[in-house]
């Protein structure tokens, strides 16, 4: 609690032929985090294991494998008995089956497409009667095809250049459809009329091997195309019955090679000389005995362990240290930022705090209950996340605690409240303020003792206890200023004056630029009692307005009831999703922001899976 | 309530108080919502800092919503 555990830099060195064996020992224990060495004069890293690039090799097939096939990686019991050898054959086996289907899928693709286009085509000269042979190459003939604005204009015009002309047309869609047939000599002429008619070309490319008339094509096209899509569906299951049959095969091969190729490329983080190896790392202090026994037992004493207590200036890896009950909060330092290894660590206070601050934004007893069913529902359903849902449960069963304390039921006061939320606003404003003075000043003696254990006494005292005393301060000027007090305010102004100084010593201009800080950040919790407020409200709104409906009877019940459903079922989404927000903010943005430093490298054992 | 103008006056007041403060905070938080769904395109794992810098502005209507009631209150006070 407060303090990560307590980690051993340690060195390992041996000489090059047993370093397989470290490595595979190391893999097994699962608890040393290797520090990665970076090449210098003295020594380059070391070369990975020769199995590295095939391992690979053959990792990449496997994935290309569930690629094709859909597979998605998920828990399974299938077991890899003889190792890389058989994930090879079998691999090949399986590509060689997909490859085929996969193939076959292409070409008819490929083939569907083509017949779409001729189908596009074809409809457009379904309406014209002509054989579709007449739309090949001829030497004195010239045809064009498409479509036109006017057709009767176009007719007069040609008329006047030749008399060989063979007109069809239709009416399609919006402008007129014609083929036009023309001595080759006009050809030009009648490009030019045609352009001038705004005349858009229509090119028929799919079509020419296709004999007969437009219509009776179409309905070959339309039966060669259900085949292409009933031979589409059978490759398909085909595809379907593999990946099924080998899902479990892959996934865990996958696995496998995934482990063995980490051993393999382990190397690659050591220092290494021509003939021996060096890691460097971190354990654990409770576990390093054992660790180190075991290690010795591998390589039959053929290594030299060296380990020592981490140093002043160490980037020591983090292993946060929590009671079980307030570990699943160490989620929210995960996802900010991993406290230094000689700060202290926030978790148990986010524990504290954290649902409470819920608790009383949300704040009823019925969006309580219904939200850890929905919360034990979900962490049934991913098993994942089970540290996020354990929170979220336990907030919510604050917030019930609170909705008594509100004696609010889905908006409803059911039993006599201790504070109403409603009517005893103000209370609870100066509550809510009174909530973040206290968890200001928290943050800032935590702080102070980062700072004593960093920097020394003085630094301390300069920097964050210049902020009790600023507040101080401020209280008694405010007190006296009202009259609540009879001392001088030049007393309060006094205090206000000696911290300021205090703040620049400690912390240069930036400090005095920080000052106004402090009452901002006090007067951001008063959103402790903002967001429970907007939410009542709403869930009152919501009870009111189908109230209305249930006076008129009959029908207007049903609506009633859909309103109250539909709306207390958007509000507690609203509410939890609000509440959840703005207590973690309270904590990262105001909370935090007073003592916490935090860039530090999580703690990460070789071998070990996330 | 006695509907005079006063009343009137308070509750635009009130209004105002709020409504202003929600488009500043939304105009302050479409910035930071689109920078942050930038940057968590680049890099997932910032998707919890992004949403925590997202809520940020949040500040500005919550200290709205408190100057809104004080004004109302104002009303009942007479």
């Amino acid at each position: 609690m407060l303090r990560p555990h307590q980690m051993n830099s340690v060195i390992i060195t041996g000489s090059n032929n047993i370093q397989e064996t470290v490595i595979k020992e190391l893999h097994n224990l699962k608890i040393l985090h290797i520090v990665e060495h970076s090449k210098n004069e003295l020594a380059d890293i070391g070369k990975p294991l020769e199995s590295a690039a095939k391992l690979s090799e053959i990792l990449v097939k496997v994935r290309a494998l569930m690629a094709a096939l859909g597979i998605k990686k998920e828990d399974n019991r299938f077991e890899i008995k003889k190792g890389s050898l058989e994930i090879e054959s079998t691999t090949k086996k399986i590509t060689q089956e997909v490859s085929i289907n996969l193939d076959e899928f292409k070409k008819i693709e490929e083939q569907s497409t083509k017949n779409q286009a001729a189908k596009q085509e074809l409809e457009i000269l379904k309406s014209i009667d002509m054989p579709l042979e007449s739309f090949t190459p001829y030497k004195t003939l010239a045809y064009f095809t498409g479509y036109i604005n006017d057709i009767n204009l176009l007719k007069e015009e040609l008329a006047e250049i030749t008399e060989r002309f063979m007109f069809f047309d239709s009416i399609a869609k919006k402008s007129p459809f014609i083929v036009l047939f023309i001595d080759a000599k006009n050809k030009e002429q009648a490009s030019n009329i045609l352009n001038k008619h705004k005349f858009s070309p229509v090119n028929f490319a799919n079509i020419g091997n296709l004999k007969g008339n437009a219509s009776g094509n179409l309905k070959k096209l339309e039966e060669y195309t259900k085949k292409l899509q009933q031979k589409k569906d059978s490759i398909k299951k085909n595809l379907e019955k593999l990946s099924m049959e080998y899902q479990g095969f892959l996934i865990a091969a996958d696995e496998f090679l995934d482990e063995q190729l980490e051993k393999a490329q382990a190397p690659l983080k050591f220092a290494s000389t021509q003939s021996s190896f060096l890691i460097k790392g971190w354990i654990p202090a409770e576990e390093l005995k054992n660790s180190i026994d075991r290690l010795n037992k591998a390589s039959k004493n053929k290594i030299f362990i060296h380990f020592e207590p981490a140093k002043k200036d160490d980037k020591v890896p983090v292993k946060l240290k929590n009671p079980i009950f307030a570990k699943p909060f160490e989620f929210f330092i995960d996802l900010y930022s991993i406290p230094t290894y000689k700060e202290i660590d926030p978790t148990f206070f986010i524990f504290l705090t954290f649902p409470i601050f819920f608790g009383v934004m949300l704040g009823d007893i019925g969006y309580g209950a219904l939200s850890i069913l929905l919360f034990l529902v979900l962490k049934k359903k991913m098993p994942k996340a089970k540290n996020f849902f354990n929170i979220l449960i336990l907030a919510s069963f604050v917030t019930i605690l609170f909705g008594f304390l509100f004696g609010e039921f889905f908006g409803y006061e059911i039993t006599h409240p201790i504070i109403s939320r409603v009517h005893d606003m103000f209370t609870l404003l100066y509550i809510a303020i009174g909530i973040g003075i206290v968890h200001v000043n928290i943050g800032l003696a935590i702080g102070f003792i980062n700072e004593l254990k960093s920097h020394g006494l003085m630094k301390a005292i300069y920097e964050k206890a210049s902020w009790f005393i600023l507040q101080i301060g401020i209280a008694l000027l405010a007190l006296s200023y009202f009259g609540k007090i009879l001392i001088s305010p030049l007393i309060g102004a006094g205090f206000l004056g000696l911290s300021i100084l205090m703040l620049f010593k400690g912390e240069g201009i930036k400090g005095i630029i920080e000052l106004p800080s402090i009452l901002t950040n006090i007067m951001s919790y008063v959103r402790l009692m903002a967001i429970g407020l907007s939410s009542v409200e709403l869930a009152i709104v919501i009870n009111e307005s189908s109230k209305e409906f249930f006076h008129k009877g009959g029908f207007f019940v049903l609506i009633g009831v859909l309103i109250l459903v539909i709306g207390h079922a958007i509000n507690i989404m609203l509410g939890l999703l609000g509440s959840f927000l703005h207590s973690l903010r309270l904590h990262y943005v105001e909370f935090f922001s007073k003592f916490f430093h935090g860039g530090a490298k999580k703690y990460q054992p070789f071998g070990a899976k996330e | 309530m006695a509907a005079d103008i006063s009343t009137g006056l308070i509750a635009i007041g009130s209004g105002l108080a709020i409504g202003l403060s929600a488009i500043a905070a939304a105009m302050a938080e479409s910035t930071i919502g689109a920078a942050a769904v930038g940057a968590m395109a680049e890099k997932e794992e910032l998707f919890g800092k992004g949403l925590i810098l997202t809520v940020i502005p949040e500040t500005l209507v919550i200290f709205g919503l408190v100057i809104a009631i004080l004004i109302l209150n104002l009303a009942k006070g007479g």
